[in-house]
């Protein structure tokens, strides 16, 4: 069996303060081994946003603990958090989150300059990825020149050109028709044996559930059996 | 109220406020929402106001100094004219008064008795004396010595003794000293003092008096002392019996009242003058009216050097102003498009948005008016302790601060309506808003080509108008700026015209480095346009704005390739990269936006950078001139009795021949110089001749070693003195000729070009001659006309009181000074140093130019303020990219470099351009071999200054935007992305 990559123990994140309290994760317990695929689904609101961005460190927990890799990683600096997520996570985020001002290429390379990757090396890293994922001519065009589909796809590379351990979508498909879906999802599949990466996608879509090797569903900030 | 600018000020605020009346009634939703807006964000208002109420701060501050000089110098013309409306009086060819018969001045004060405008007719002797107080011992050259009879004086007022009472009127025997000179003499009343004129006499001190309307004539108590005495006293010091040279007219009235009738009275003096024989030679001066306008125009030129300067601190501010509107359209870009979404009409947000500007520009021009005054009266603060001027000091300042009504309506009324248009255009802008772009955040697509073709016609229009202003004042001798601007405008309209076919990059990179070579390269101009225009401190400012806007517009459109540069040379460090990518991927590619702050940095710069460098060229070429300036010799000394045979006195004297290698007897006079083409002629000025019959050490021609900016077929400088000594029809003059386009110049100046004939007349014998200028000298300090001897006294001019000295070296000129001066007081011997001279001007141009400096910083606080609103702008819209990058691995320290590396980018080119510009442009102005201005050998720069200039710039720069990139850096990620405020 392959070793935890991601481990929850009674994860708590309560957002604001007195009266306008809301739990939204409420006593998390979730182990991923290396190499999974998990599709995360629920209703709007229950904290599959909140559970992404809490367990890939982008946010504090209130409560609990997370593993990643084996290390506790809340209990690192911001630092520390933010080096390790240039080298081992990759994100796709529902609204793209390109940067407008920067052409596709220059996007995909920025984790891998993040990381201390050379620009010399960079550029063609980016552009392969941008080509193995159909983009090959449109490495210089801006995310205003792109359809949301074709942008989706530069916001992958990104996440997927530093070959990341654990790669965190949240909905990448929720903006794409049904033809750009099933390239997405098969697109994840098939990186995901390719490179032994893990992958927690959060999705509303049954097929990109049906895609992963399990699904972990969420109600009211807890997962249900 | 008759004041013309309060009326239309009064009107034209009327007219704004009445349409803005109206359509606040008929659109009351609009006004609603404006005064929500404003009242939502009271801290963002405040800070709004604040920046926009430096356009009107300048303007109000340049007007304030104005104002408060303007009343200085009224002050002194009323104290120093007194009572005296009118004078009569001639011209000597020695610079003095006519002296005259008493019975013509008798037949003035009869024809006038019975003129009911006329107070008083009052017959004086005005002169110089020297005196020695022999109970203090201290003696004291050129006082001023004024003569009158009490009986034919009363209508110039009563002396007041210092200790308050009146004390008469000088009588036989019994003098009265002005404060300045009784300290000059260290002289208490009852001293015995001896006065010497052409005779002396043993007088006591009868009284020491104030400097006020009778006893500050002619001083005005700032500089000189003066003696006055009776009228019979007088006659005898200046060996003048029965004669006077002056008569005071006093105007019925106050002194306020009475410089009214001056015109009339004077008029009818003339009249009267005519029908009394022997005064062909004599005329009437409106001596108190002329120096109220003196004092007027003084001032006008000092409001207009500070405003000119100021200009470029009010296009920084404009910029501001556009800048801090188009950040709030942007921000309310949502809000405005879901307003839009539900229905409420375009008219109405766009009336919203100008309601919300008409409060801010009317708050901000108010609060601007006010922040000038006082920034007025720091500024005069600082030039009181740091610039030591005769009769402007902190009690002064005290006394004349002032700022009128028109000044602060004027004010208001240009801060307004500056700030006004500008929010009327970003209005405009707002209702060109597309609704779903607005809701969608979808940056606004590119300009479709229509946008270009009325970018063409724009350009037609512009290339027309600048070919027709180049065609009509390229030959002549218009202001330089005129036939500038009017190829400015052609290479513009070219480049617009051009951008309607080609790309936009080649075009106005074209278009930029056409400016920087129209406006930058001064033989260019001479070569165009020649060199028959004239230039002035507008041209500066002309020059400067082309200049910045052509570097700009390269920068503008070549910023991709600069930022990749500078990437380029960072990528050797860990982690640089992704930091000078994503600072310099703002400013480079969204170079609309940038351009602002970019503008004001290098415009601000410019201005400072010109200021120190112009000012330290001209100090350090002063300083450099020495030898030039001076001729060679350490004094020019003039008395005002010749002394006979001054060599052999001091060659004869143990003391002086010990101190002194040298003494040349020139001959002086006053010239009054015709030039044609000349606006003012005849224009007064010295004259100067050395006599032949000399020995070697003794001869002008064989000592000096004065040199010349430009003589007749480039004749060396010893050809030039040979052919003076020699040709009776050639002249030579003083630097002042050269004429040209130096900032700083006071008040119309002749110039002449070597082969160019001048007209010489002597006022006191009306005799004149022509003469060719074969030489224009460097120095200005012993400023005139100098002739060939035998032409000299041909035209009357024969006295030898003119003395070029020279000191032993290692002498200390001081002591040289004094002992000269005491030796030979009662020929009321002066000197000139000329290193004391050159010293001082050089320590007023600096503390001028230094204040100019101060007043300018303003604006380069305009240019910090835009930053620290454009990183605050900046961190705002970019929640969700800062967001995205931190999730993809960049640390906050990243992102503040990142910031931080963006900001830098825009003080550092912005400093470069402003800095090199205004280099060039005083490299222009003074040493390019194509200046017709040039009197300046080397490029002085004040490298500390600059240095720390730009430090203290880069510092404040750092300060305004490190507070939003801390904010930045530390938003939470996970909250960035969601967009959670
Ligand atoms: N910053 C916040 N402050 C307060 N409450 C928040 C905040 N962010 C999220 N919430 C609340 O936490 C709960 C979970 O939100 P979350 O965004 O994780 O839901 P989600 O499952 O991703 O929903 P969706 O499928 O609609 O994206 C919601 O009830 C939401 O209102
Ligand atoms: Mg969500």
């Amino acid at each position: 069996m392959p070793e935890s990559v991601v481990v929850g123990e009674e994860v708590w994140k309560v957002y604001g303060q007195g009266e306008t309290q809301v739990p939204a994760l409420r006593g998390i317990n979730v182990d991923i081994r290396r190499g999974e695929m998990v599709a995360v689904m629920g209703p709007s609101g229950c904290g599959k946003t909140t559970f992404l961005n809490c367990f890939s460190g982008l946010d504090d927990i209130t409560r609990g603990k997370v593993t990643l890799e084996g290390t506790d990683i809340h209990a690192m600096s911001d630092r520390l958090k933010t080096e390790y997520r240039a080298r081992r996570a990759g994100f796709v985020f529902q609204s793209y989150n390109l940067l407008t001002i920067l052409t596709a290429a220059e996007n995909v390379e920025m984790p891998l300059l993040a990381s201390g990757v050379r620009a010399r090396e960079a550029r063609p890293r980016s552009v392969e990825m941008l080509r193995e994922l159909g983009l090959g001519d449109r490495v210089n065009h801006r995310p205003s020149e792109l359809s949301g589909g074709q942008q989706q796809r530069v916001a992958l590379a990104r996440a997927l050109v530093c070959r990341p351990a654990i790669v965190w979508a949240d909905e990448p498909t929720g903006n794409l028709d049904e033809e750009g879906s099933r390239q997405v999802t098969s697109l994840l599949r098939q990186l995901n044996r390719d490179f032994q990466q893990t992958m927690v996608v959060v999705t509303h879509d049954p097929d990109v559930a049906a895609a992963c090797d399990r699904t972990l569903r969420m109600r009211d900030g807890r997962f249900v059996t | 109220m008759t004041d013309p600018i309060v009326l239309f000020a009064a009107t034209t605020l009327g007219a704004v406020g009445a349409v803005s009346a109206y359509l606040a009634v008929r659109n009351r939703l609009s006004l609603r929402i404006a005064l929500r807006n404003i009242v939502r964000a009271r801290g963002r208002s405040v800070l709004v106001i604040l920046g926009l109420l430096v356009a009107t701060a300048i303007v109000s501050g340049s007007l304030v100094v104005g104002d408060t000089v303007h009343t200085a110098t009224v002050h002194y013309s009323y104290i120093g004219w007194g009572y005296t409306d009118e004078a009569i009086y001639g011209t000597s060819s020695s610079g003095g008064y006519l002296y005259f018969s008493s019975i013509v001045a008798n037949s003035v004060v009869t024809a006038s008795a019975n003129d009911s405008r006329i107070d008083g007719v009052s017959p004086e002797i005005v002169g110089t004396v020297q005196a020695f107080d022999n109970t203090t011992g201290i003696p004291q050259t050129n006082l001023y010595l004024v003569g009158s009879n009490a009986s034919q004086s009363a209508a110039l007022g009563p002396f007041t003794s210092v200790s308050g009472g009146n004390p008469g009127s000088p009588a036989p025997g019994s003098i009265f000293l002005d404060k300045l000179a009784a300290q000059d003499l260290s002289a208490s009343v009852g001293d015995s003092v001896l006065l010497y004129g052409k005779f002396a006499a043993p007088e006591k001190v009868g009284a020491i008096v104030q400097d006020d309307i009778r006893g500050g004539f002619l001083t005005a108590g700032v500089s000189g002392g003066s003696v006055f005495v009776d009228l019979a006293t007088a006659q005898a010091l200046q060996g003048t019996p029965q004669e006077v040279n002056f008569i005071a007219v006093t105007n019925a009235g106050s002194q306020e009242s009475g410089v009214g009738l001056s015109s009339a009275v004077s008029a009818s003096l003339t009249a009267a003058l005519a029908t009394i024989p022997g005064t062909s030679a004599l005329s009437v001066h409106q001596v108190l009216s002329d120096s109220l306008a003196t004092a007027q125009s003084a001032s006008t030129s000092l409001t207009t050097i500070f405003l000119v300067f100021g200009l470029f601190s009010i296009i920084a501010g404009a910029m501001l102003i556009i800048g801090i509107f188009t950040m709030i359209a942007e921000e309310r870009k949502g809000e405005m498009g879901m307003l839009r979404a539900v229905g409420i009409q375009r008219r109405t947000l766009v009336l919203a948005y100008y309601f919300e500007g008409l409060v801010y520009s009317a708050g901000s021009a108010l609060a601007g008016t006010f922040a000038g005054v006082a920034a007025g009266y720091i500024l005069l603060w600082f030039y009181v302790h740091t610039v030591p001027t005769p009769g402007f000091d902190v009690n002064v300042l005290g006394a004349s601060f002032t700022f009128s009504s028109s000044s602060l309506i004027t004010s208001y009324l240009v801060g307004f309506l500056l700030t006004l248009a500008t929010v009327v255009v970003a209005s405009v802008r707002v209702s060109r808003l597309n609704i779903v772009r607005a809701i969608r955040d979808v940056p606004e697509p590119l300009p479709p080509l229509r946008t270009y073709t009325y970018l063409a016609y724009l350009g037609g229009v512009s290339l027309a108008v600048g070919a027709l202003l180049f065609l009509t004042t390229f030959r002549g001798s218009s202001d330089i700026s005129y036939p500038v601007i009017g190829g400015a405008l052609v290479i513009l309209g070219a480049g617009l015209v051009a951008s309607r076919f080609w790309k936009n990059r080649t075009v106005f990179t074209s278009v930029g480095a056409g400016l920087l070579l129209w406006a930058g390269v001064e033989p260019l101009h001479d070569w165009v346009l020649g060199t028959g225009h004239s230039g002035g401190i507008f041209f500066v400012f002309v020059d400067g704005v082309m200049l910045v806007a052509g570097a700009l517009m390269i920068v503008a459109f070549n910023g991709v390739d600069l930022a990749r540069s500078v990437e380029r040379l960072a990528a050797g460090r860990k982690g640089a990269t992704p930091v000078t990518r994503i600072g310099l991927a703002y400013p480079s590619r969204r170079a609309a936006r940038t351009s602002i702050s970019l503008t004001i940095f290098a415009l601000v710069l410019f201005t400072i950078i010109l200021l120190a460098v112009y000012s330290a060229t001209l100090t350090g070429n002063l300083n450099n001139s020495v030898t030039s300036q001076s001729g060679g010799y350490t004094f020019l000394g003039i008395s005002s009795q010749p002394i006979p045979d001054l060599p052999s006195k001091v060659a004869t004297n143990s003391t002086l021949s010990a101190l002194y290698s040298g003494v040349v007897p020139v001959t002086t006079g006053l010239a009054f110089v015709s030039v044609q083409g000349f606006s003012a002629n005849p224009y007064h000025d010295n004259l100067f001749s050395a006599p032949v019959n000399t020995t070697a050490e003794t001869s002008f021609y064989a000592t000096n070693q004065f040199t010349f900016q430009s003589t007749d077929h480039g004749m060396s400088a010893s050809a030039v003195m040979a052919e003076l000594q020699s040709n009776r029809s050639v002249a030579v003059v003083d630097g002042g000729y050269a004429g040209g386009s130096g900032f700083g110049q006071a008040g119309p100046h002749p110039s002449v070009a070597p082969g160019d004939m001048i007209e010489v007349e002597n006022p006191g014998t009306l005799a004149a001659q022509n003469v060719t200028v074969i030489g224009v000298l460097e120095e200005s300090i012993v400023g005139g006309v100098w002739l060939n001897p035998s032409t000299a006294a041909s035209l009357g001019y024969l006295t030898l009181n003119g003395y070029f000295l020279t000191v032993h070296p290692g002498v200390s000129s001081t002591l040289a000074a004094q002992k000269i001066k005491s030796a030979f007081y009662q020929y009321g011997l002066v000197l000139v140093d000329f290193r004391a001279i050159l010293a001082q001007t050089t320590a007023i141009i600096s503390g001028d130019i230094g204040l100019l400096e101060v007043f300018i910083a303003l604006g380069l606080a305009v240019g910090i303020a835009a930053l620290g609103i454009l990183a605050l702008r900046a961190v705002t819209e970019r929640r969700h990219e800062i967001g995205t990058l931190r999730a993809t691995g960049l640390t906050r320290p990243m992102i503040i470099k990142a910031f931080l590396v963006e900001y830098s980018f825009i003080t550092i080119v912005g400093a470069l351009v402003g800095g090199l510009l205004g280099l060039l442009v005083v490299y222009n102005f003074t040493i390019s071999p194509g200046s017709s201005a040039a009197y300046a050998a080397t490029l002085f720069v004040p490298w500390w200054n600059l240095l720390a200039v730009i430090l203290v710039t880069g510092l404040l720069a750092t300060l305004a935007v490190i507070g939003p990139s801390l904010r930045a850096a530390r938003l939470p990620p996970a909250e960035a992305i969601r967009g959670v405020e």
